[in-house]
């Protein structure tokens, strides 16, 4: 029996000796990995993958990024206008739908919103599914621009009926980028394509190795002081 | 030895152990599928300020919106338009411009070749979608809207016009300045872009569109 083995000498040599009763002892070592358990259940379920990741709430038109970009092979600039230039990427204006509704589906009772909205000038009252803290300063043009595509961040939109919220958009997150940006890193001319690779292949290792090059030549140092992001 | 534990601690662990693990079950389950309730923000501090982000609701206007369109009749600097030929394609005399305007700083060809790249770009954007990436009039959305207007019965009234092709000889006779405009302000059945592209971007487009023409109807020499 070694020295530190000291549970299996007998309840004298513990720390407290027999000072606590056989009951009190048990409860203490439960009230200990309960502690535990707490800590372990906060950091688990209170974590933005689990309070935010998988946020899609219902919008008012059933708009389907599936159909008019996976399918149609719209780009998301077609909507998203102000994404390469302005902080905000916009939700498009009742007209941008319009463009093409005041011709195909015109009698759709889904598209009725629409309809109503541009009659009425009303905004159509779509939910935002992507939202940072008030105390977050995030700006769309600088990361589109200087490679960082649409779906390192909002995920396979090309893919979704229903938009959902895939990456947690937590600071973790994003100084975990900030910090390695290479894997994200792609020719700016793709960002909005979501299926874009490097021509070496769609490898992690390919991805690293192309953003390694790319950060170097375009000096990419993305910062990571406080008033980066809190200003 | 005398026991270290009590009797009932065995059973207890085991009970309270199993009874630990369902709010990691919960969690789990949460981490993995979608929801259409509200993220939950346990301390909300300054996640939700008292002030307005773009696009935000506000319901101190009437139509509610935060953001405000300019005042009528005011133009903020830099936005009077008074370039004819930037801004509506037109010559001195009021005829749309075969030429770009000036104002584009077009100096030398590496700059027209960036305009085009440029009006490459966006027309992928913004006018293939209809008119097709040659500018035939056959883009995906034609596509689908001959598909729909197939299956759906007569009465729903869905009349499709297909888009135009530009590779005709009343197209080919406009003028890059009459394309500016079409862009802009639409016609027919196409809407205006003036919204949706910016001024150098709509003249990038209707550049890129004559060379598109000259691609497709080379002239023998």
């Amino acid at each position: 029996m070694s020295d530190w083995m000291i549970w299996k000498k007998g309840p004298e040599t513990l720390p407290f000796g027999k000072r606590f009763d056989l009951h009190v002892r048990g409860v203490a070592l439960l009230a200990v990995l309960g502690v535990g358990w707490v800590h372990l259940l906060v950091a688990y379920g209170a974590s933005p993958k689990t309070t935010d990741v998988g946020y899609a709430p219902e919008q008012p038109v059933p708009y389907s990024h599936a159909m008019h970009v996976g399918q149609l092979g719209l780009d998301c600039r077609y909507c998203h206008t102000s994404v390469e230039t302005g902080a905000h990427a916009n939700v498009p204006p009742t007209q941008t739908c319009m463009n093409c509704h005041s011709k195909v589906l015109t009698g759709s009772p889904k598209l009725e919103p629409v309809r109503e909205s541009f009659r009425t000038g009303k905004s159509i009252p779509w939910v935002r599914v992507h939202d940072l803290p008030d105390y977050a300063f995030f700006d769309h043009s600088a990361h589109v621009t200087r490679g960082i595509g649409c779906v390192s961040c909002h995920g396979r939109v090309d893919t979704m009926e229903v938009v959902s919220q895939v990456q947690p958009l937590s600071m973790a997150w994003c100084l975990d980028c900030h910090r390695n940006p290479e894997k994200h890193l792609r020719p700016p001319a793709e960002a909005t394509n979501m299926r874009w690779a490097p021509p070496e292949g769609d490898t992690p290792d390919a991805r690293h190795a192309f953003g390694k090059r790319f950060k170097a030549d375009n000096h990419i140092n993305p910062p990571t002081d406080c008033s980066t992001c809190h200003r | 030895m005398s026991a270290l534990l009590p009797p009932w601690f065995k059973p207890a662990a085991v009970v309270l152990g199993a009874l630990s693990l369902v709010p990691f079950g919960v969690i789990a389950r949460a981490r993995n599928v979608t929801t259409t309730s509200p993220r939950i923000h346990i301390i909300r501090d300054m996640d939700s300020q008292e002030k307005f982000k773009a696009q935000a609701e506000s319901a101190l206007f009437a139509d509610g919106r935060a953001m405000r369109p300019p005042v009528p009749g005011t133009v903020a600097r830099g936005e009077l338009m008074d370039d004819d030929h930037l801004e509506r394609g037109l010559d001195p005399d009021g005829k749309f411009a075969a030429t770009l305007p000036a104002a584009l700083g077009l100096a030398d060809d590496a700059k027209l070749a960036a305009l085009l790249e440029r009006g490459r770009e966006r027309y992928g954007i913004h006018c293939a979608p209809c008119h097709g990436l040659s500018g035939w009039g056959d883009g995906m959305i034609h596509q689908r809207a001959l598909l729909l207007t197939e299956k759906r019965p007569p009465e729903d009234g869905m009349q499709w016009v297909p888009p135009t092709n530009y590779h005709s000889d009343a197209l080919r006779a406009y003028p890059v300045g009459r394309l500016f405009h079409v862009a802009t302000h639409g016609i027919r059945n196409m809407a205006g872009y003036g919204a949706q592209m910016s001024t150098r971007d709509r003249w990038a487009v209707a550049a890129y569109v004559k060379a598109l023409q000259h691609s497709q109807h080379p002239e023998m020499q």
